[in-house]
């Protein structure tokens, strides 16, 4: 028996070494030390063993299951302490099974982008105000130099609640409201919905818009092109090409939009970019003398710009999304994508 | 505004510039070109054709059995054009071409006998109406030509985004003087000057209403011959897509696009009394009907030009029908006039008529440009239409402003660009699309705007002149030189965006809804009719029932969200919006806008995770009451003990919604103030929203919300003496809330009470029916000690003992 107990031992130790990965291991753990083991096997004859051997036998057996025992429990841990009782493979860990985590829910990707826009202005000092959606025609149109009749009212297909009252067209009744109120100078974004009679492909009766203002004396064009570039070098990309070019806007002059290099097509021209290579996604501009006369500032003492750009088509521009109507909608498989 | 390279060449020369380029100077100079295209390229493959005989085919009389040239081939075709004839030149399409109406040409058997190809009306070809036969081409035509070619139709249309201040470029000749100036080349016009020598005694202008006319140019042009226009006429009209009428027609449509300037012609002999009075309409004349045939209202207030008796056109939009140059018209009466744009604009609004009059009108026609105009289309009337123009004419010219010299600043100019100009380079820029410069001191220029640039009043206008003309590009980028200060926050924004990150992180989607909703969705949700929230903002002019007023409540949005969703086999709902409801106040004022937060949930709780990982369970009311306990602690505005400035309670039974559930409603509340309630809503109301399963929402008053002082955080000393846990698990009747008994805990203040949780409620087999059994885990500690037995078992059987007597409720056996 001893010499049995000896050559287990030796034989354990051997095929242990061998043992490759935690299925091996839990086989060795069956065929040594199980309770149908070969060590059980041959503790079975402890019986037939001279009763003054026993003490000894006995002791040596132990050491050698000891012995084996402390190897198993260093090899199971080389192998990432895996190897457990049981039949073969039943308790393995599966990695492949999917994670165990909380659900996640995603804010609307219109926020998303408004968060995005807003931080880059706070950043650079820009405080942020909201403003009514009801809007009186005063700060949507008048106080903005666009009277009754005039053709730049073309450009804002109006909700009207009655002859005075309104959906707002546009974010920039806030230049008024906040000029109106406060002295220079200014920085501040008003980010908000805005609405216009129009529904297609292109076109939500909702969307969402940022305006944004800085008033001061010795404010430049040049300065307007520097806080407009840093931007949208921020928004998209900070080697994307971008050009300034005349607008028309009755509250700025001189008037400009901005154009990013289309960033479907890389500026070589596609659908989305009517083949310009030019993607137009702000419009801006000098606020006129006559937005300033009628809150009150002189305009030859202070100068300043104004801009405004469309939440959904940056988004658009950014995500790839190709149906406005999408944002709406809110289904959850086109909320959950971003 | 569209027109054609070809068309453009013939004011400025563009040789050696690509239709790329040309849209590109275009688009820098504030002219966004939205489209350049190739014209006519559908016509490409047609070819002309030489027919050199032509015999009947034998089993069909109307057709004819063609031999026709095409370059060295000779082709049969079989055709059935009464027109066909031996040396006629016309267009042919042979096999394999799609002409512009779709027809595909096949080579093919016409009544047994082979055709390869077919010879074209220019209809087929989509160059006008005329269907009598097969296009004829000149004689000296050859054949075996590309069509487009030959007839000179290849041309590169551009089409471009007009800012409504540069009326001056609604025309050819705007479109070229811009060009011509960024180029620096010479503009030539077909008509320079004109002048009205003397008055015309055959007819009579009467102005009634010269405010809203400034000026009122006509003359006469006789011995007219009503045909239709020649080719190179027709082409020009063609390639900017308006349809060619007849000579006279298209004369006054082609000037009105080269110079800007509407013309009209009047048949004369359909004028009564040979006599144009501009004024308003009578009480008995406001029923008129315009050229395009549509009999139309007229308002007291719309300027009209008539006759001896009656209106004939409606100033600067339409003529009518009454005074229509028709085929037997031989005399015409040309007016070019000018109208207030503010009246044509009314005018053309109210009438939802627009033309290409109106709108040049209402964007504002140059007064001094009406004889120019006026001049070109009487050569032309006399050249192509072999009139002849009567000596003399009519120019009423109320208008006239004095000339208006601006002073411009080079240092102001300089300072609002941001980048530094002399007046060399003013100068230079500004004279190159004809305006007048003259050096007034060394910081100032007297400038002078020509009459056309009607958008020009201010320096202002004429510092954007010189930005545009210099380009944009050339002006530097800069950063402004501000006092450095700390950008405001507005608390409530910081708060909306604070509840986003809360309730997406328990798995709560954003949604975003209109904020125009439809009147029914509220009596689907069963609102009483004097309840505020029936009382709506509504759109004058909605885009449709569905979107007509403004919406009061959240929550119907959310539904439609909701059973889109379902629609769409997402079953497992949680959507939340932030936004605002309105609220009337007067008329002409503007309403109360309050800011709510509302969401819905639905289907099954772990929708994202893994069933692998969760059971399929479906939300209940606890998972929308949980919503709000994580969302509010998140705000800390609920907190446990007194300090909590928000409380969960039961609604009471009258103020419930009457879409909720009355069994499983709570209302939240600040003091006493209700800011929202969580409930569930009744099946019946959702299978009006077509919802079948169970959805629960919560809906807050986010602007009261956002008053509350949240709890602030104060550190509490860790404990240093361990806890000890005993449970309780107590039979009480069903209807004591299992809140009350931890409430009950909690209010007996022994010190020694740390925390009491509810760990299960259990109604089944083991417990006596009527009764449930609550279990609750209570925590012990002491700030002094460690806790023995003895001192829990004390306070812990007080406990049991207050709950037994106060709930009749039984310690439950193991």
């Amino acid at each position: 028996m001893e010499q049995k107990l000896l050559s287990l031992q030796d034989e354990a130790g051997k095929n242990l070494d061998q043992l490759v990965d935690a299925g091996q291991l839990e086989d060795f753990r069956i065929r040594y030390l199980g309770r149908k083991g070969q060590f059980s096997t041959i503790m079975r004859e402890l019986g037939a063993v001279a009763p003054e051997e026993r003490p000894r036998v006995g002791q040596l057996a132990n050491s050698i299951k000891e012995e084996i025992e402390k190897l198993f429990e260093e090899k199971k841990a080389l192998f990432g302490g895996s190897a457990q009782s049981g039949s073969k493979g039943a308790n393995l860990i599966d990695l492949s099974l999917p994670g165990r985590y909380p659900e996640r829910g995603r804010l609307h990707p219109v926020t998303q982008i408004m968060n995005e826009v807003c931080a880059i202005f706070e950043a650079m000092g820009f405080s942020v105000a909201e403003g009514p959606d009801v809007e009186h025609d005063h700060y949507n149109f008048e106080a903005l130099n666009i009277p009754a009749h005039h053709p730049a009212r073309d450009m804002h297909d109006t909700f009207y609640v009655s002859d005075s009252i309104l959906l707002r067209t546009h974010t920039s009744p806030m230049q008024a409201r906040i000029m109106e109120s406060q002295q220079p100078p200014l920085r501040v974004i008003a980010p908000g919905k805005v609405y216009r009679c129009d529904s297609d492909i292109t076109h939500t009766p909702m969307f969402h818009q940022v305006e944004g203002f800085l008033v001061d004396t010795k404010v430049s064009f040049a300065d307007l092109k520097g806080i407009l570039t840093v931007f949208t070098q921020k928004m998209f990309d900070k080697d994307l090409p971008l050009r300034f070019r005349p607008s028309f806007f009755p509250f700025t002059e001189p008037s400009a939009e901005v154009d990013i290099a289309c960033v479907i097509c890389g500026g070589s021209g596609c659908r989305v970019c009517k083949q310009t290579g030019w993607l137009e996604i702000l419009g801006a501009g000098m606020i006129d003398p006559e937005v300033f006369k009628m809150v009150g500032y002189d305009p030859e003492v202070y100068s300043g710009f104004a801009f405004g750009l469309g939440i959904e088509r940056i988004a658009m521009l950014k995500y790839g999304i190709n149906d406005i109507r999408l944002y709406y909608e809110n289904d959850l498989r086109f909320l959950a994508q971003f | 505004m569209k027109f054609t390279i070809d068309w453009l060449n013939e004011y400025v020369n563009t040789d050696g510039i690509t239709s790329a380029q040309l849209a590109d100077h275009l688009t820098m100079l504030g002219l966004e070109v939205d489209a350049v295209t190739e014209l006519f390229q559908e016509l490409a493959p047609i070819q002309t054709a030489l027919v050199l005989s032509v015999e009947r085919h034998p089993d069909a009389d109307s057709l004819s059995l063609c031999q026709v040239a095409v370059g060295a081939e000779t082709l049969q075709i079989v055709c059935g054009a009464p027109n066909v004839r031996p040396g006629l030149t016309t267009a042919i399409a042979l096999p394999g071409t799609t002409l512009p109406g779709g027809v595909k040409i096949k080579k093919s058997k016409v009544r047994g006998i082979e055709s390869y190809g077919m010879l074209c009306s220019e209809r087929e070809l989509g160059l006008g109406s005329g269907h009598g036969g097969i296009m004829e081409l000149p004689a000296d035509t050859p054949h075996g030509q590309s069509f487009i070619h030959v007839l000179g139709l290849s041309d590169t249309l551009v089409e471009v985004d007009l800012t409504p201040n540069r009326s001056d470029c609604a025309s050819v000749i705007g479109i070229a003087r811009e060009i011509a100036g960024i180029l620096r080349r010479p503009l030539t016009l077909p008509v320079e000057s004109a002048a009205i020598q003397a008055s015309c005694a055959t007819f009579s202008v009467d102005i009634e209403s010269s405010e809203l006319c400034p000026r009122y140019g006509a003359r006469l042009i006789t011995g007219v011959t009503i045909a239709p226009s020649p080719w190179w006429l027709r082409k020009r009209l063609l390639s900017i897509g308006l349809r060619p009428i007849n000579n006279v027609v298209d004369i006054t449509n082609l000037v009105m696009m080269e110079y800007g300037q509407p013309l009209h012609a009047f048949d004369f002999h359909k004028l009564v009394g040979k006599k144009i009075i501009v004024r308003y309409p009578r009480m008995d004349e406001l029923d008129f009907t315009t050229l395009d045939g549509v009999a139309r209202k007229l308002d007291a207030d719309m300027l009209m030009i008539c006759d001896g008796v009656q209106p004939v056109a409606i100033a600067g939009v339409m003529g009518g029908m009454n005074s229509e140059v028709s085929d037997t018209t031989t005399a015409i009466l040309l007016e070019s006039a000018c109208f207030d744009p503010i009246s044509i604009r009314k005018t053309a609004r109210k009438l939802n008529l627009s033309s290409e009059s109106s709108y040049r009108f209402e964007r504002g026609v140059d007064p001094g440009g009406c004889l120019l105009a006026m001049e070109r289309a009487v050569r032309l009337l006399c050249e192509v239409a072999g009139g002849t123009a009567e000596p003399g004419g009519v120019d009423k010219y109320y208008g006239q402003k004095p000339f208006n010299t601006l002073t411009l600043r080079i240092s102001r100019t300089s300072e609002l660009l941001g980048v530094p100009l002399d007046y060399e380079k003013i100068a230079d820029a500004l004279t190159s699309i004809g305006f007048r410069c003259k050096e007034k001191d060394a910081d100032t220029l007297w400038v002078g705007a020509p009459s056309f640039r009607v958008d020009i009043e201010r320096e202002i206008d004429l510092v954007e002149e010189v930005a545009r003309l210099i380009g944009y590009n050339t002006i530097p980028t800069t950063l402004p030189t501000v006092q450095l200060s700390y950008p405001e926050q507005d608390t409530n924004r910081i708060i909306r965006a604070k509840i986003g990150t809360l309730l997406a992180g328990i798995g709560y989607f954003e949604a975003i809804n209109y904020s125009f909703t439809s009147e029914k969705h509220l009596q689907w949700l069963g609102l009483a009719e004097g309840d505020p929230r029936c009382h709506f903002v509504r759109l004058v002019n909605p885009l449709s029932e569905d979107q007509s007023v403004m919406r009061t409540m959240l929550l119907p949005g959310l539904l439609e969200n909701v059973e889109r969703n379902i629609n769409f086999q997402k079953t497992a709902i949680k959507i939340f919006e932030t936004g605002k409801v309105f609220t009337p106040k007067g008329d002409n004022e503007q309403p109360l806008e309050r800011m709510r937060l509302a969401g819905v949930l639905s289907g099954n709780r772990f929708g994202e995770s893994s069933p692998y990982h969760c059971k399929q369970q479906t939300v209940d009311i606890l998972d929308a009451k949980g919503a709000m306990e994580y969302l509010l602690q998140g705000l800390r505005l609920l907190e446990e003990g007194m300090a909590s400035p928000l409380r969960f309670t039961l609604s009471v039974q009258d103020q419930i919604e009457p879409f909720a559930d009355p069994l499983q409603v709570l209302a939240v509340s600040a003091g006493d103030q209700e800011l929202g309630i969580i409930a569930r809503i009744l099946p019946a109301i959702l299978r009006k929203f077509g919802i079948k399963q169970d959805v629960f929402f919560f809906d807050l008053d986010l602007d009261a919300l956002c008053q509350l002082a949240p709890v602030a955080k104060n550190f509490t000393v860790l404990p240093v003496f361990p806890a000890v846990n005993r449970d309780i698990a107590m039979l009480v009747p069903e209807t004591v809330a299992a809140g009350a008994l931890v409430d009950a805990v909690l209010q007996a203040q022994d010190p020694l009470i740390e925390q009491c949780e509810i760990f299960d409620v259990y109604q089944g087999d083991s417990v006596k029916s009527g009764f449930k059994s609550v279990a609750l885990s209570v925590t012990y500690r002491s700030s002094q000690k460690t806790l023995t037995e003895k001192n829990v078992e004390k306070v812990h059987t007080k406990i049991v003992n207050m709950l037994g007597s106060k709930f009749e409720g039984t310690l439950r056996e193991g």
